[in-house]
């Protein structure tokens, strides 16, 4: 019953030691210059896209919520391509990921309810767009 | 001259005061009360004594000072306390000697309760782990070598990020927005940090090889 009892509070304390888990969204989006709808969640995209392009219509082709730890993550690509995600580190509550959409690769910080806007090539002539942020 | 009745019901007449009798007994002696004299003035003199005595206690009573009574006692009673820890040992010690499996269950439960209470705490403040920034740094962006595009970062005003891939021959823009970096043209991997673009630019923007 001892060893029992051990195992029990060894079980816990591993708990608590295990290795730190980042959730993250990856939205893969579609943007075309062409006038259309742009969905009311893609509004402030579009607006910071502004500065250097105005896209006239925007559609969230896909929308997935992965837990970043050990090893990397893949979400498809429209072209089938894939991103890759994998967590850098965790220091003082932030965590550092790594996006890879070949042929470039970003390392970038989270932050509390703000987005990267990573693009992530072309589709069908539209622009394709991953938009990394906090879980909804 | 002796009276059988009465050598019969004298043992009787000290419990028939101190109200111990039966009431079969307590009604014969007091038939015998009725027709002995002496018999019934030795029950006055007992219940005369019996008065006497409980008023001499009632007096002794009266001059002790009860107020510290119960403080005398409890401190003859209850032995002196115990630490807090000390206490604690030895309830766990005690509850681990005769009821083990209560304790095992109750410190896995705990540990299960906390396990699943902690995450969700997290989870429920609205910030997960790892998002304690108040705005996205990009530290790096890399391309590779035989890519014909170059990385632009862009950290807008609200703490958002950008990063376009631009075709490599396109000129640099001579005025752009916000924070912008430019990756300046492919060729061998670029690199471009988030320090970079703390440059005091208004819109914040810089564009140009890294």
């Amino acid at each position: 019953m001892r060893s029992l009892l051990v195992a029990a509070l060894l079980a816990s304390s591993a708990l608590f030691a295990a290795e730190p888990v980042v959730p993250v969204q990856v939205e893969v989006v579609q943007a075309s210059l062409k006038s259309g709808l742009v969905p009311e969640s893609l509004k402030k995209m579009q607006t910071a896209l502004s500065a250097r392009i105005k896209y006239g219509s925007m559609k969230v082709q896909s929308t997935t919520q992965l837990k970043l730890s050990k090893g990397s993550q893949t979400v498809e690509l429209p072209d089938k391509s894939q991103a890759v995600l994998s967590l850098q580190g965790l220091k003082d509550g932030v965590a550092t990921v790594q996006v890879q959409v070949p042929p470039a690769s970003a390392t970038y910080t989270l932050a509390k309810d703000k987005s990267l806007y990573f693009q992530a090539g072309v589709h069908d002539g539209d622009d394709v767009w991953l938009v990394l942020s906090q879980p909804k | 001259m002796k009276n059988p009745a009465r050598e019969k019901f004298l043992p009787q007449l000290s419990p028939y005061v101190d109200g111990e009798l039966s009431p079969e007994e307590r009604q014969q002696v007091e038939q015998h009360l009725q027709n002995n004299k002496d018999s019934a003035a030795q029950v006055a003199d007992f219940r005369a004594a019996d008065a006497l005595m409980r008023h001499a206690i009632d007096l002794q009573a009266d001059e002790v000072d009860w107020k510290k009574f119960a403080d005398d006692v409890m401190a003859k009673v209850s032995p002196e306390e115990l630490p807090f820890f000390e206490r604690v040992k030895i309830t766990l010690s005690e509850m681990y000697l005769y009821q083990r499996g209560p304790l095992v269950a109750g410190f896995v439960g705990a540990a299960v309760a906390i396990a699943i209470t902690v995450p969700l705490l997290i989870s429920f403040n609205g910030t997960p782990e790892g998002y304690a920034n108040s705005k996205v740094a990009v530290q790096q962006v890399t391309v590779e070598e035989a890519a014909e595009i170059r990385p632009v970062v862009m950290e807008t005003d609200q703490g958002d990020a950008i990063i376009w891939t631009i075709d490599a021959k396109e000129p640099a823009r001579p005025t752009l927005g916000p924070t912008e970096t430019d990756g300046g043209g492919a060729g061998p991997k670029k690199k471009q940090s988030s320090e970079e673009n703390e440059e005091e630019l208004t819109p914040k923007e810089k564009e140009g090889p890294l």
